[in-house]
């Protein structure tokens, strides 16, 4: 899902908190708090907390509707999904198929995931090796246009 | 945003409903790669709009469907 053109009001500090609870995410293996990304950063937490409502609004990671936690840095989801990837020995879950694999290409690891047929219920598991799976019969089904990504991403 | 078995089983759970679209897990996979490799690197820099429709084009993911917003 593209931030793209939607970044103009982040700026290098922001940029640099953004990569700061990127690290802690893929070093975790969870979403990092924002007091935990304030002692990674040296950035006091409610800094952290404004850079992040900016961050939501241009796209660039999504925060919960309720508590303003990290929901999502894309293509990790801070919750459980049906989208669970083993990749660099740790369990992530993953915002959406196409997220699945996105795990694996930002950690530039093999992996395996796991989720099920929407329509029959049965498993899917695919190894993912040097970025390719192992079963080539699958596919992937978008309901929403890339228009349109972004009207509601946690439906996307 | 789902993995399917096979196009049979997104009509059957489409069940009448608009279709979105429907891509081989192959071509997924190579988009994966080109979208979010970067996403961990301390040099992350937002794409713009141009740079990432030229990832959808290249794939072959062109039409109406995969046109991105403007800004």
């Amino acid at each position: 899902m593209s931030s793209s053109a939607r970044l103009g009001c982040v700026d290098d500090h922001d940029h640099a908190l953004r990569n700061a609870t990127y690290g802690l995410f893929a070093r975790l293996g969870r979403a990092p708090t924002a007091a935990e990304v304030s002692t990674e950063s040296g950035r006091p937490e409610p800094d952290v907390r404004a850079a992040w409502e900016r961050l939501h609004d241009a796209h660039a990671l999504v925060l919960d509707a309720a508590t303003r936690e990290i929901r999502m840095a894309n293509p990790f989801s801070a919750v459980p999904t049906p989208h669970r990837v083993e990749a660099a020995s740790q369990t992530w879950y993953a915002n959406c198929g196409w997220d699945a694999f996105g795990i694996c290409a930002a950690l530039h690891s093999d992996g395996r995931i796991e989720t099920t047929c929407p329509d029959c219920g049965e498993p899917i598991a695919i190894e993912v090796r040097h970025g390719k799976p192992d079963d080539e019969r699958l596919v992937f089904h978008s309901l929403v246009d890339a228009g349109h990504w972004w009207d509601d991403i946690v439906f996307t | 945003m789902n993995l399917f078995r096979s196009e049979e089983h997104v009509e059957r759970w489409l069940r009448g409903r608009s279709p979105g679209t429907t891509i081989p897990v192959t071509t997924l996979a190579r988009l994966a790669v080109e979208w979010w490799s970067d996403r961990l690197s301390p040099e992350w820099r937002p794409r713009t709009r141009a740079e990432s429709q030229a990832i959808l084009d290249d794939l072959g993911l062109t039409g109406s469907f995969w046109r991105l917003p403007d800004a």
